[in-house]
């Protein structure tokens, strides 16, 4: 009976064949659907940012420098590739690429910054609403995240602070 | 004298050929696990790579004794050529026949004991562990040995190794029950002789991290591992010298040479595959079935004394 | 039994102790009682009326309600009810009745309220400190609102060890992890053995805890949160995401399209498949059968290819936000996925054939790491764990979401209790597995993914829920709260409920079958260890401290 299961074993194994697959040196097609590093078009990105408010892990990062001039910084860092960005951009400015082999020692092989020029809202000054009020833009208004320390800054209220409604808390994530 | 230089030369070819083809027949089995386990499996060259990085790196001392880890892991490699050397191809005796079975039995327990040593001397849980269950396994495992070599030595009344390593357990008396009796228990036993699975349990990387080796790197490694392989090659060719001997014994030197090493490379087939699709027992387990195993030897030994 | 029927069960007997009652849906119940009453009413419901422990939680409610809130949470299986006994603390030096007396498997989750809020267990039978790294200073409590998420208190110390218990006298101290060939994975367990057997243990884990619920009711949105949820376990991150948008979609009453319900259910049964044919390989590799850990390797990896071809990355689903989910199941890939199966099953029957009679395998795996029904009962095991112990729990039966309601599937129950049992039950499993994804295929209808949502999330309200993970009941637990962030977020794996079985599982047996015991439970410390602020080592380091060690990390 053992034996009988071992023989069963070895025929399986056999079987088979080889299925190592010759990777370095060739890689399998990614599926369509592949989520690998996001790609930004500067020629369709308003500069919203729904991305930067999205984005789990805090991954990218918005300047306003001046009334006209906004700077959208992705990190590619902590990255998890989930796709949020993408799915909230309402200009499909932001694509999911096949591209997975992304490891670096020059961190700005990855990275992206865009300069956008932009335009003025009358009523806040930057705003984007999107359709459901889970994803909606948080943060209206101008935007001044640290690019050179990679840090997000987010307004917010902490509690039992009572002044807390005009401290920031600062996000750095690393 | 020219005798002497003759014998000298013999035993250095052995000492040679086993060093030369032990990280082949590991390579073999790299690649044949790796067939069964249906992946590419690295090249067949790599053991020699594998060996040649481990001895050129640092060489680390972080067991309790490094004197005696260094020792031990010289010792292991070094018993095991010893073995090598005295090893008679093709019945040809080695060293004026003056070797005998005694001394195998000796030099075999010694490179066990090189083991114990370096399981002791690193002195950490793990190892010790290792180091213990590699003493109860070789107090069970290395009588099964001796028993096959008495077994040989009773039928030809000779205690002479090259008499003895050539068939000598099928030429009793009456019909050869002791020695087909052996063959079995040596089968069954091969796989704990040259530690591989299912019975490396002094060793066992998911249970006790390679046990009494867990505190080794560099070169003291390259020498462990080495002495491991050339192991196989020593037990595979005393396996074959003792239960199969067909068509060693005239002809030309060369051509036992590659009979030998055809037969051994057979058996090394035979090791890797029942390794590849065994799970390893437990201590007891093996403790066990090497007691079972020891029964039956004394069985045959008894029978041999009567002549069967 | 609805979940009314049980409220009215515990009210007969402690109808002065009940304060509030809510029953938002059919099955699920909280029960508001009073702080004195709390430990009789655990034991009644416990005891008496046999209901199965999840988790113990506790939360700050002090910006709401000024106080602190413990909830224990039970299952009824047989009635498909999940009920949760709330008592309200104040907000100085809270205090509470500890249950662990009554109900072992609480001992870890009231040691974690107590590293985390302050709030003391009192008559907690060893209330040593579980969560908090060696180092941290007394008095400090991440999880309590008035601490910044990113907050390192003065006076901690990196360095600290931790201080273990003294060893049974005539034992030896064996260290088992965080380096073990076999389980590499962020766990310490001190085995004192006498010879070969196993006399005791003492566990030390939550060395990686990554601050995911501090982010998650401090800095992530609800949107957010279930990205960061999937990255709590390697294995079952599916499952972390969709409890997490049902514990939400629960308190939030909100419905989920019937298609994405049907999505959710075959992620995570294709989750499963993957995860069990793992397990088998792994529990090979730990008996040294590594050819087999191979093959079942081999047998995987189309079920990883076709979860990328659905959800665009082999592991990392990113499948659900709230109120639906991402990813469509095409025509084409349900054809795929179906010839995916079909082979699947086909290699899998074989090699079930093949193990099933493998005498060299049980002798390794029957007898060994035996649990009890009373063991399931009393820790509150979950899973393949119980159910190979004779114990008929399956969280997509019993408490039925996505879309398991609608289809037809087997639960695998085996008596042995042993690793073998286990085995079986894993392999079993796969098949019923495929079972339910193809009548998923088959009756998924067409319709939106995501339902719209109007408005915000209501505030304030509690969500429950409990997925099947492969290995067991996974229970998140969610306050909605204010921001577009909830208030408290909990997830208890099922490994926390599993891994407190261990010392009685393995106690007086072979050190060679501790690696298999631990193995069979499928342990994930990761899943175990995901909470709170900081990630901590215990045990320092000789050579770096952990700051060298993180700024040698950090350096580009």
């Amino acid at each position: 009976m053992s034996l009988l299961s071992k023989i069963k074993e070895t025929l399986i194994c056999f079987k088979a064949g080889r299925v190592t697959l010759p990777y370095p040196r060739e890689t399998r097609p990614v599926p369509p659907r592949f989520r690998g590093r996001p790609v930004f078009d500067a020629a369709k990105c308003v500069g919203c940012g729904g991305c930067a408010s999205n984005c789990p892990a805090r991954e990218i990062l918005m300047v306003d420098l001046c009334q006209e001039v906004r700077v959208v910084k992705y990190i590619g860092r902590r990255c998890t590739y989930c796709g949020r960005c993408a799915d909230v951009c309402p200009e499909k400015a932001i694509t999911m690429s096949k591209e997975f082999e992304t490891a670096t020692n020059e961190i700005h092989d990855i990275q992206q910054e865009l300069e956008l020029f932009m335009g003025t809202c009358q009523r806040c000054g930057r705003c984007f609403t999107d359709a459901g009020p889970l994803d909606q833009l948080k943060m209206k208004g101008y935007r001044f995240d640290e690019l050179d320390k990679d840090r997000w800054v987010y307004r917010s209220a902490g509690y039992l602070e009572k002044e807390a409604a005009v401290r920031d808390i600062e996000i750095e994530m690393d | 004298m020219q005798n002497a230089l003759q014998n000298l030369f013999l035993s250095l070819v052995n000492v040679a050929v086993v060093l030369a083809v032990a990280p082949f027949f590991e390579g073999i089995i790299r690649k044949l696990t790796a067939m069964v386990q249906s992946r590419q499996g690295p090249p067949v060259a790599q053991p020699y790579f594998d060996l040649l990085k481990l001895l050129g790196k640092e060489d680390i001392e972080s067991g309790e004794s490094p004197a005696m880890q260094r020792f031990s892991s010289y010792l292991s490699l070094a018993t095991l050529l010893v073995v090598a050397a005295i090893l008679p191809v093709g019945g040809r005796a080695v060293l004026g026949g003056s070797v005998d079975c005694i001394l195998l039995i000796y030099l075999l327990t010694l490179s066990g004991i090189a083991t114990l040593l370096a399981g002791l001397a690193a002195g950490s849980t793990y190892s010790l562990m290792g180091m213990s269950r590699e003493m109860m396994c070789m107090m069970l495992l290395e009588p099964l040995f001796a028993v096959a070599l008495l077994i040989g030595a009773l039928h030809t009344g000779s205690l002479r190794l090259d008499a003895i390593l050539n068939g000598s357990v099928y030429s009793s008396a009456g019909f050869p029950f002791s020695g087909y009796l052996m063959l079995g228990v040596m089968l069954f036993s091969l796989q704990a002789f040259v530690g591989r699975l299912p019975f490396d349990v002094t060793e066992a990387e998911t249970e006790i991290m390679e046990g009494p080796l867990m505190e080794y790197s560099g070169p003291k490694l390259a020498m462990f591992k080495y002495a491991r392989m050339a192991k196989l090659v020593i037990y595979c060719f005393l396996l074959v010298a003792l239960f199969a001997p067909w068509g060693c014994g005239s002809g030309d030197y060369l051509m036992n040479w590659l009979l030998l090493l055809a037969k051994v490379a057979v058996v090394v087939v035979l090791v890797t595959v029942v390794a590849a699709t065994h799970a390893r027992y437990r201590i007891d387990q093996v403790i066990r079935y090497y007691g079972i195993l020891l029964g039956i030897s004394l069985l045959a030994l008894g029978l041999a004394v009567f002549g069967y | 039994m609805p979940a009314w029927k049980i409220l009215n069960r515990i009210k007969e007997r402690f109808a002065a102790a009940v304060e509030r009652t809510d029953v938002p849906a059919n099955n699920r119940l909280f029960v508001h009682v009073r702080p004195g009453d709390l430990r009789e009413v655990c034991r009644h419901v416990f005891r008496d009326m046999d209901a199965r422990y999840v988790i113990s939680i506790g939360w700050d409610d002090r910006p709401h309600s000024g106080g602190f809130v413990v909830s224990h949470h039970f299952s009824f299986d047989k009635a498909g009810v999940l009920c949760c006994v709330l008592v309200r603390l104040p907000g100085d030096h809270p205090k509470v009745d500890s249950v662990s007396e009554i109900i072992p498997g609480a001992n870890w989750a009231e040691r974690e309220f107590q590293d985390l809020l302050g709030i003391c267990p009192e008559g907690h039978p060893w209330p040593k400190r579980l969560v908090l790294p060696d180092g941290w200073p007394e008095g400090v409590h991440p999880l309590r609102k008035d601490v910044a998420w990113n907050h390192v208190p003065e006076g901690y110390n990196h360095d600290a060890e931790h201080r273990f218990e003294d060893p049974p006298p005539g034992c030896v101290v064996v260290p088992f992890g965080p380096f073990h060939p076999t389980l590499d994975e962020p766990e310490h367990f001190r085995l004192y053995v006498e010879g070969e057997f196993v006399r005791g243990c003492e566990y030390r884990g939550f060395m990686v805890h990554r601050g995911i619920e501090k982010l998650g009711d401090s800095v992530l949105t609800y949107n957010d949160i279930p990205m960061a949820a999937e990255r709590i376990c390697g294995i079952c991150g599916s499952v972390h995401n969709v409890a997490y948008a049902q514990a939400v979609e629960q308190a939030a009453a909100l419905g989920v399209p019937l298609r994405a319900e049907y999505v959710r259910t075959i992620m995570l049964e294709l989750e499963r498949l993957h995860s069990h044919l793992l397990w088998v390989g792994l529990a090979c590799h730990i008996v040294g059968f590594d050819t087999l850990f191979m093959q079942s390797f081999r047998i995987r990896e189309p079920v990883m290819w076709m979860a990328e071809k659905i959800s665009g990355n082999r592991k990392t689903y990113a499948l659900c936000v709230i109120g639906g989910v991402r990813w469509e199941i095409t025509h084409d890939l349900k054809d795929e996925m179906r010839a995916m199966l079909k082979t699947l099953e086909k290699e899998w029957l074989a090699v079930a054939g093949a193990v099933k009679g493998d005498r060299n395998l049980q002798k390794r795996t029957k007898g060994i790491g035996v649990t009890s029904k009373e063991l399931v009962k009393e820790m509150g095991l979950v899973g393949p764990i119980a159910r190979a112990a004779g114990v008929n729990i399956d969280c997509r039966r019993d408490l039925p979401y996505a879309a398991y309601d609608k289809v037809d599937f087997d639960v695998v129950v085996h008596e042995g209790g042993d690793v073998w049992s286990r085995v079986l039950v894993r392999v079993l499993e796969v098949f019923e597995s495929i079972r339910i994804i193809r009548q998923c295929l088959d009756r998924m209808p067409d319709g939106p993914l995501q339902a719209k949502l109007n408005g915000e999330l209501p505030v304030g309200r509690l969500g429950v829920s409990s997925v099947e993970a492969p290995r067991g009941e996974s229970h998140h637990m969610v306050v909605t709260g204010e921001n577009n962030r909830p208030r408290r977020w909990r997830v208890r794996a099922p490994t926390y409920q599993n891994l407190q079985g261990i010392p009685a599982m393995i106690k007086d047996q072979r050190l060679a079958d501790m690696t298999i015991s631990l193995g069979s439970i499928d342990p994930c410390f990761s899943c175990t260890d995901r909470v709170e602020t900081l990630d901590i080592r215990t045990g320092g380091s000789q050579v770096y401290t952990q700051t060298e060690l993180l700024q040698m990390t950090r350096q580009r």
